[in-house]
């Protein structure tokens, strides 16, 4: 099956929040935007040239809605037609569209890591940061081929109900099958899960990469019969939310939604596994330096608290906690409040790896 | 060449064009890069050779494939023996409910199964009401659940399948086996049973070579426990870019299916059951 991203899944819960009435159409559609399932381009200079944008993201029924609501407008501001592709960026499929010569995507919204490997295969052009601000995000978000559009982690999500009184603090927690017994559910995709193994084993951030992966599945071993493997976000909520599990390692968007249906279900911040999600620029992609113009209207703090409100997809622009009420803070990965014992999961590390940790984990997990 | 034929072979020519383009030129694409990616030689099929995590995804495939054909044909053969006794209007009934699943999508059915199967399904609470089990049994997230899944799949085409074969069956063999005194089990044994091999083998076969190529179900109601051939290509080509050893994998399933549809070709009873009805 294909591999689910953290992208695709935020546009599952947006639009599953928009049919049940949790989110307004405008704010959908804002909240799309920012993770570039619409793409809002500044009116103004040199926009002539270039007939129309094209956005590639994990979801394909906004496109009608952001056609109505930001495409047309846009359209007879600019003269930009802004078009969205919802087939879903994966690497092989950028891959396949540049090698074959015929690209028709400007803009795809991928991993740090993707963007890294697309990079690194000649796939993706460098980003252009003479015209993309990369003042606009924080530390380290900026990278020679993508740039951090938003942040989302792994977290601990629990049951209360079945941990008993005291809640489980971390990754060591979530692996003492003792002192907290019933099965857990960890994600396919490794990115994430190994590094949860050996926190719980005592490494310490700084010295996690490169990644001891024999160690961590000799660690993980005796358990593997006794945990679940997700691929998409809404398995990981349905496993915990059916009592099937009751503990896992799952994205925070996922854990916040299980929350507000059952307050019994919830997450710690503790011990966090924080990625960050990248714009890329497919090589020889059709409105060439324009799409940067999108990339930099992207990054600014208001169109990505909006989005903070309406997925949990954090801002990567560190302007945007000013305008953040305590809610807000309370589902954003990067609020000072929520950075405990947390872990920056490195890019650079999967961009060489990826490929090769991710087999051994299939086929260890399926032994 | 008489003329009429000369214009029939005509009449296949845009089929036939369209074949080529947009399929065996794929394949032939998919051929090549078997052969060239990353770099060119026979690297990828030594790696598919020596790769022991390859060799436990085929095992994996084998292993989920040889239950799941063996119970839907036996299971199919069940039903379509019924079908071809009923009278017509129940019979158009009955077709009609083998005929619902079709039009389930896959991933429905898988979550259907999760519902019944999983810990707190309704399997499971059942028997635990029933007092016949203490503690859920593990029916889901390992083969077990794959096989039933896939299993209830198959279960249509293999009906269908053993339906039109057992309609092809000479009633009036049958009638002559009663009135020369065999009972009803050996009719059964010794008349309908032979008649219907050729039946069974092309369901066992269409079985199998569908179940080769199983994706959405061994990934929902397997959850990472098993690993198919399927889902291990489709992750080396979306997200490890590993296209290499993914093309020579397609390569190789590819020539093991065609192997054996020659294979089975090549047995009398079964050509003329794959040629059809003619009599």
């Amino acid at each position: 099956m294909k591999r689910q991203t953290f992208q695709q899944d935020a546009f599952e819960i947006a639009r599953h929040k928009l049919r049940s009435g949790a989110l307004s159409r405008r704010d959908f559609i804002a909240a799309l935007s920012a993770v570039g399932l619409t793409a809002v381009l500044r009116p103004g200079a040199a926009h002539a040239q270039v007939g129309e944008i094209v956005v590639c993201n994990w979801g394909g029924a906004a496109i009608d809605a952001f056609r109505d609501a930001y495409g047309i407008p846009f359209t007879e501001e600019t003269g930009i037609e802004v078009v969205v592709d919802g087939a879903g960026p994966s690497t092989g499929a950028v891959r396949a569209m540049v090698e074959a010569g015929n690209v028709i995507w400007d803009a795809t919204d991928g991993g740090m890591t993707d963007a890294a490997v697309l990079g690194a295969g000649g796939y993706v052009e460098p980003i252009d940061y003479g015209i993309v601000d990369a003042s606009l995000v924080g530390e380290g978000m900026a990278a020679e081929y993508g740039i951090a559009n938003y942040i989302f982690s792994n977290v601990l999500a629990y049951d209360a109900a079945r941990t008993g009184g005291e809640p489980p603090a971390g990754w060591k927690d979530f692996f003492d099958f003792d002192k907290f017994p019933g099965k857990r559910t960890m994600c396919k995709w490794v990115q994430g899960q190994l590094e949860a193994v050996l926190m719980a084993d005592g490494v310490r951030p700084e010295d996690m990469y490169p990644l001891d992966v024999d160690r961590a599945f000799a660690l993980l071993e005796p358990y593997v019969e006794d945990i679940i493997f997700w691929e998409s976000g809404a398995q990981s909520q349905q496993l915990l939310r059916e009592g099937e599990v009751v503990m896992g390692n799952i994205w925070h968007t996922r854990a916040n939604l299980l929350r507000m249906e059952n307050p019994d279900l919830t997450w710690t911040w503790q011990n966090q596994l924080i990625f960050a999600s990248a714009w890329s620029v497919p090589k020889g992609n059709p409105a060439g330096a324009e799409v940067y113009n999108f990339i930099n209207s992207s990054l600014q703090p208001e169109g990505q608290v909006t989005l903070l409100r309406a997925m949990g997809n954090g801002p990567t622009n560190p302007a945007a906690i000013g305008l953040m009420t305590e809610e807000d803070k309370a589902v954003y990965a990067l609020a000072p409040e929520n950075l405990k014992d947390v872990l920056h999961v490195s890019a650079a590390y999967y961009a060489e790896h990826d490929a090769e940790v991710q087999n051994r984990f299939l086929d260890f997990i399926s032994r | 060449m008489s003329n009429f034929r000369k214009w029939a072979l005509a009449l296949t020519l845009p089929a036939g064009a369209l074949m080529l383009a947009f399929y065996v030129y794929p394949i032939l694409q998919v051929l090549a890069l078997s052969f060239t990616e990353p770099e060119p030689g026979l690297g990828n099929y030594a790696e598919m050779a020596t790769n022991p995590a390859i060799r436990r995804v085929l095992w994996t495939t084998i292993e989920v494939t040889v239950p799941t054909t063996l119970l839907t044909v036996a299971g199919a053969y069940a039903v379509a023996l019924a079908l071809v006794q009923m009278p017509p209007r129940r019979r158009g009934l009955a077709l009609f409910l083998v005929l619902v699943p079709f039009w389930i999508s896959v991933l429905v059915r898988a979550f259907a199964w999760i519902t019944i199967l999983r810990r707190r399904g309704v399997v499971n609470s059942g028997l635990e009401s029933l007092g016949l089990i203490e503690e859920p049994l593990s029916l889901i997230y390992n083969q077990l659940g794959v096989v039933v899944g896939m299993v209830h799949y198959m279960m249509p085409f293999a009906i269908l399948l053993l339906y039109a074969n057992l309609s092809d069956i000479d009633r009036s063999v049958i009638r002559a086996a009663r009135s020369l005194g065999a009972r009803r089990m050996a009719v059964f044994w010794r008349v309908w049973l032979p008649l219907s091999v050729p039946g069974l083998m092309i369901a066992a076969l269409f079985v199998t070579i569908f179940s080769f190529g199983f994706l959405v179900t061994p990934a929902l109601l397997g959850a990472g426990r098993v690993l198919m051939i399927a889902e291990y290509i489709s992750v080396q080509i979306t997200s490890t870019l590993n296209w290499g050893v993914a093309t020579a994998l397609s390569v190789t399933l590819l020539t093991a299916v065609g192997l054996l549809i020659f294979a089975a070709t090549r047995h009398p009873a079964l050509r003329s059951a794959l040629e059809g009805g003619r009599k």
